[in-house]
């Protein structure tokens, strides 16, 4: 979802001077209010410092590619408290040596 | 200049392309692009333009002679595709080298990669992801792809072989 908004706010500033105009003056976190980041990945965005737009663009584009693959390998991995797998009858079970 | 790659000058590409579309409210093929070049958006009216010419040497050149309205320059006598496609590639220049373009900063990442970013950009203004799926789901047929798309035939393949990867 955080790598649509952001295609959609690209793609909105290159036909909404608007949007450049906020990020000119600082303002980038306002823009960035109305659309769907989470808090921590807002005030990463926020703090790129960029020479312009694109630039910030592409800065952006790595930050919240990076973010969604973290997310991903989250949602992959295994929790500790789960044991080693992920059938917890079967680890629940005393075994005999 | 910054470093960037491939992939990230190509998502930059498609976005701009997809801010286009968004401004055409494209939602069938052929994408108008013409249409485009004649009542553009407000940030690009000293940018775009399109002059019919009479030329053997080039399908479609951009030019923007100093303090006046640029234009892309094309063949009057080239068939719908190519002409499609040649006007596509240079509103990418068009948009770059004008004003809002270099504030946006578009020129310092895509100019020293102009050509394979003029023939990403067409494609993707042409061919959005979005309308080959719908394409695709209504069953659209391969052979008539590149005429509905309004596509040369070599980039409607490349275009139709990408759009089969996607998801």
């Amino acid at each position: 979802m955080s790598m649509q908004s952001l295609n959609n706010l690209v793609a909105r500033s290159i036909i909404d001077p608007g949007v450049v105009h906020l990020f000119g003056e600082g303002k980038l976190k306002t823009i960035l209010d109305d659309m769907e980041f989470s808090p921590p990945l807002r005030d990463e965005l926020v703090s790129i410092t960029a020479s312009n737009w694109t630039d910030f663009a592409v800065q952006a584009y790595r930050v919240v590619k990076a973010a969604e693959a973290a997310a991903e390998t989250q949602v992959q991995l295994p929790s500790p408290l789960e044991g080693l797998t992920r059938d917890s009858s079967w680890t629940d079970q005393e075994q005999v040596a | 200049m910054k470093h960037t790659t491939r992939e990230e000058r190509q998502w930059l590409l498609k976005n701009i392309a997809a801010g286009l579309n968004e401004y055409l409210n494209t939602t069938s093929p052929p994408v108008p692009v013409e249409e485009l070049l004649l009542h553009p958006p407000a940030p690009y009216e000293q940018d775009f333009g399109v002059v019919d010419i009479f030329t053997r040497i080039w399908d479609a050149t951009f030019v923007r002679p100093l303090n006046k309205k640029g234009s892309v320059f094309v063949r009057v006598d080239l068939p719908p595709e190519d002409r499609s496609y040649a006007l596509a590639r240079e509103t990418l220049l068009a948009l770059i080298s004008g004003e809002y373009g270099r504030r946006l900063g578009l020129h310092e990442t895509l100019l020293p990669y102009l050509n394979e970013s003029a023939d990403f950009f067409a494609a993707e203004l042409l061919a959005p992801d979005a309308l080959v799926q719908s394409y695709k789901a209504q069953n659209g047929k391969e052979e008539e792809f590149a005429e509905t798309f309004r596509l040369p035939a070599h980039v409607a393949e490349s275009r139709w072989e990408s759009c089969s990867t996607l998801q």
